[in-house]
Order: C-alpha cells, then structure tokens, then sequence
C-alpha cells in the first residue's frame, strides 16, 4: 500500500495540504466543529434515550438531526483533505480505523433509535428497556470515537512525508 | 516583564508537586486531551444544544426539559478547565503568552457572562415557555452568543499550535 500512499502524497492537493500555513489548520479547524456537531447532537439523543429529560417525547429530538448532518458533511469533507494530506500516517494506523468504527457504530444505533423507538414515542408509548442500553452504548462508542481521535496523533508508526 | 505571571516559577511548582511529571509520562498528555475532549463534547452535548434550542431549532423539545442537560454541560467544563490548568502549568511558556490561548479564555469569560445573563434575565421566560413555543428573542440573543463563544473556543483550542512560541503576546507586560 505505501507505493499508493506515496503517490498520494505527491498530489499538488496533499503538498498543500502539508505546506500551506492555513490550508491544515483551517480544515482541522472544520473537522473539529464538525465532529463537535455531531456528537454533541449525538450525545444529546443518547442521554434522552437513557432517560435524561424524560418529560420530553423522545420523537422530538429529531429537530437536532439536521444539525448532526451539518456536522457530518463538515468533519466528512474536513477529514478527506486531512487524509489526503497524511494517508499513510492515517490508513497505517489501526487505531483510525478504530475511530470510524466507533463513530459510524454509533451514528448506526441513533439511526436504529430514530427507526424503531421514535415510532413507540410518537404513539404514546413508553421506551422498552433495550432503548436504555441502544443509549448507553451509543454514548460508550461517541466517545470511544473522540478518544481513537484523540489517540491518533500519539499511536502513528509510519509517516512518509513530514 | 510580565508583572503577573512567572513562567519558570509556575513549571517549577508543577514539577514540585507532580503534574510535570504525570505530564510527561508517555499516557499522561494524551489521557489528559482525551478527556479534554470528552469535557468539550459534553460541553457541546448539553450547553450548545440547548443553545440551539434557544435559537429556534428542535421545536417541541421543552427548553425546561432540555435544561436537564446541563449539569452534563458544567462536569464537561470542570473536565476542560482542570485539564485545560493541567496543561498550562506543565508548559506555561506555550499557553501564556499565546495568542489563541488568550483569545479562548476570553471567549470562555464571555460565554460565562454571557451564562450569568441567562439566569438573570432570560431563565424565567425559557422555562415558562411551551414545547412548541418560539423562544423570546432574548433569549435566541444569548443562545447564539453562547453557542458562538462555544464554537470559537474550539476554534482557538485548534489554533493554540498554530501560534507556539515565538509568538508572544503579552499585552499586560511592561514595555521592554
């Protein structure tokens, strides 16, 4: 895989990204909103779900999913120019694909709430108790998702370019 | 001359007491910004969702209701600030005279204000308001001023290694 990392690295987009005194900066600056967004979004719903602000119909926490989606399209585009930048030093280490499994199982299980425990609020219904665990491991792998995040720029074995 | 602060005094009271060293233990930076962060999207989580709510979004949710979440919202500022303090007092000379660091707790002073003003002011109307109700406009005032102060304290956390030493912002130190 390094042949293709290296040629990557040699794209004018990832010298750019590396060299420019702003061009890293603002998209990391992007990412971080991004992420910010989505899961702070994402551990409101999880709270509801495990019973925080239980007065509230859970349905209702549909209106902070538009913001998850900004969110989402903010860190997505953000994190494709950080990758293209340091591919190798991201895709060789397993704690980044550690990162997205958190996350993408996580943004699963609020998909997973929205289908199967917004209905039974809408109609009145009380949450069964596996919509409290769907809450609680969602919160669990939010922010497992932050701290593989966080671990990547001290877990890195191989970086081709500097 | 800065009259205020004593970098080297401060490194060497971290040192005396332990922090320098737990710090520079090969987990200890990174365990302390994991939960840095963990303090920051709870931050996000409750206070800037319920600044959102403030704002007009998520209609029916009960801004009463909401305000449940920010007990979650103050742990996850405890957790920034003991880091936050953490990090400063290992490398006093890169957080002091930073520009960005600056500019993050002056953000932080400003949602703090800006928090006081809520209670002051805005609390009773919020809570008395109906799920589906539009917020006072003073209240979506503070909530986009909350959430703006939130989101540029992100921003500046990011630009603190952008501007690392050499940069040396010192406006409250004596000329030369």
């Amino acid at each position: 895989m390094d042949p293709i990392f290296a040629s990557i690295e040699q794209t004018p987009f990832s010298i750019w990204m590396r060299e420019d005194l702003y061009a890293y900066f603002i998209a990391l600056i992007f990412h971080s909103i991004g992420m910010a967004l989505l899961i702070g979004g994402g551990i409101v719903v999880s709270l509801r779900a495990i019973g925080v602000a239980g007065a509230t119909r859970f349905d209702k926490f549909r209106g902070f999913f538009p913001v998850m989606w900004v969110g989402v399209v903010m860190a997505i585009v953000s994190g494709i120019a950080l990758l293209i930048g340091y591919p190798a030093k991201a895709l060789t280490n397993p704690v980044f694909a550690l990162k997205f499994a958190c996350l993408i199982g996580a943004a699963f299980l609020v998909r997973a709430m929205a289908r199967r425990l917004f209905p039974l609020a809408e109609q009145g219904m009380a949450l069964p108790t596996w919509g409290r665990s769907l809450g609680v491991a969602a919160l669990v792998l939010w922010l497992s998702g932050v701290a593989a995040g966080k671990l990547l720029l001290h877990t890195y074995t191989i970086l081709l370019v500097s | 001359m800065d009259p205020i602060f004593d970098p080297i005094a401060i490194e060497q009271w971290a040192t005396d007491v332990g922090i320098f060293g737990m710090m520079n233990t090969k987990w200890g930076w990174p365990i302390a910004e994991i939960i840095h962060f963990y303090g920051l999207c709870l931050l996000i989580g409750a206070v800037g969702m319920f600044d959102l709510r403030m704002m007009g979004v998520a209609r029916g949710v009960t801004m009463k209701e909401l305000h449940r979440l920010v007990p979650f919202g103050i742990a996850g500022y405890l957790m920034c600030a003991t880091t936050g303090f953490l990090f400063v007092v290992t490398a006093p000379g890169q957080y002091i005279y930073n520009p960005a660091m600056q500019m993050k707790i002056m953000l932080m002073a400003i949602a703090g204000a800006n928090m006081a003003m809520f209670y002051a002011t805005a609390s009773a109307g919020v809570n008395a308001a109906g799920a589906d109700e539009a917020p006072p406009v003073r209240a979506r005032v503070i909530g986009a001023v909350s959430l703006s102060c939130w989101l540029l304290v992100i921003v500046f956390g990011r630009l603190v290694t952008f501007f690392r030493p050499p940069e040396y912002w010192c406006l409250w130190c004596a000329p030369g």
